[in-house]
């Protein structure tokens, strides 16, 4: 269940194992990726 | 009952409602808000949304849009023959897709029935910049807005009581009220003081005017006098432009008479009356 | 982004925020643009006159 997160820094994709940092770039900031599924929403 | 409209056009009417009670002139008045139907936006799905707004954010904003209705054409959700499932019958489908950078607009909905378009095409629904990506669809239903504010067909929609004026002899045209009066609707003439012509259906029934008359050291009590005519009342309805104001005022009747037809059946089948 | 509809009253003042804020710019009173703009009630008005847009402030990230 491993979700993709994207490198703040070189913008590659990273799996999180177990330290939270990019192991191209060492940057610690990652974005959490949108997931492919569609998003039902109630317009109110 | 008789209704005389001051002014009728399809965003906004004025009107006098005469020979009603005040119960009446109330539910005409939360017919019009909550029991006429309109189409809005109910059901987003999103296939991408990159841009810098939630997609909660998108699916209120998008909920918001008015959406011109052709009631010949639809029905309400409650009464529909697919209960409330979402038909042809009750609904309509947008779809949009964009990609930055540009402003999307309301306009930019593509529908699926070309008579059922937002009202006004220059709505901003988010700011795109380069990258950013918005694909979604959007389920607009007919609905009241006794279910969500969206589906109201009226902006402003309320009724005061026709004022009425009256100066006494005791009157010294001392001008006070006139100075008093917000509205403006008060001017001297000759040596008394009188309502300006056609103004006196904007007096708010303030008061500040037997205040002011009070104050001059008149007496007990003031020269002019403000009061209500009980049975008449002057509407203001403006709509969101979903409908026009003439079918808005004629559904919200049917509504009435309708609701009040069924209960006259309903009591008439409790009491076992049914026969007239 | 500007509000679709004004919170109080529910008209569509998202429309008139273009032109609003340019010829804000430009200098004029906003008084005056306002009342161009159809826009009669103080609800309406302050929709526009208070608004804070900070969409391009928001957009550089991500």
């Amino acid at each position: 269940m491993a979700s993709s997160y994207k490198c703040a820094r070189c913008k590659q994709k990273v799996e999180i194992d177990v330290n939270v940092r990019c192991p191209y770039c060492g940057h610690r900031i990652l974005f959490k990726e949108r997931g492919a599924a569609i998003k039902e929403l109630k317009a109110r | 009952m008789e209704i005389q409209f001051a002014s009728l056009d399809d965003a906004a009417s004025r009107f006098t409602l005469s020979g009603a009670s005040p119960a009446f002139a109330n539910a005409l008045r939360r017919a019009m808000i909550a029991d006429v139907p309109t189409l809005a936006i109910e059901d987003v799905r999103i296939y991408d949304n990159t841009s810098a707004l939630f997609d909660e954010m998108l699916a209120h904003r998008l909920g918001l849009i008015p959406i011109t209705t052709d009631l010949t054409a639809y029905q309400s959700r409650d009464a529909c023959s697919c209960n409330g499932a979402g038909c042809p019958a009750c609904s309509v489908t947008f779809t949009l897709s964009a990609e930055g950078p540009k402003v999307v607009v309301s306009g930019d909905l593509i529908p699926q029935d070309p008579k059922a378009v937002p009202v006004h095409a220059a709505i901003p629904i988010v700011k795109l910049v380069k990258g950013q990506k918005l694909v979604l669809e959007a389920k607009a239903v007919v609905a009241t807005g006794k279910e969500h504010a969206k589906w109201q067909p009226t902006l402003v929609c309320g009724y005061k009581n026709h004022p009425v004026i009256t100066i006494g002899d005791t009157c010294d045209a001392c001008g006070m009220c006139v100075d008093e009066c917000p509205r403006e609707i008060l001017t001297v003439k000759g040596k008394k003081v009188a309502v300006a012509a056609g103004k006196l259906s904007e007096c708010s029934l303030c008061r500040l005017c037997e205040r002011a008359c009070i104050s001059t050291g008149i007496g007990e009590e003031p020269a002019i006098k403000v009061s209500a005519e009980p049975d008449r009342y002057i509407f203001v309805v403006e709509s969101d432009g979903s409908l026009p104001v003439k079918e808005i005022i004629k559904r919200a009747l049917k509504h009435i008479k309708g609701q009040s037809d069924e209960l006259e059946h309903k009591i008439r089948e409790i009491s076992g009356d049914d026969k007239k | 982004m500007i509000p679709v509809r004004c919170f109080t009253c529910g008209k569509t003042i998202s429309t008139a925020y273009e032109e609003f804020k340019q010829r804000q710019s430009a200098g004029e009173d906003p008084k005056k643009i306002l009342d161009d703009l159809g826009l009669t009630r103080y609800c309406c008005r302050r929709m526009l006159l208070t608004h804070n847009e900070i969409i391009d402030e928001l957009n550089p990230y991500q």
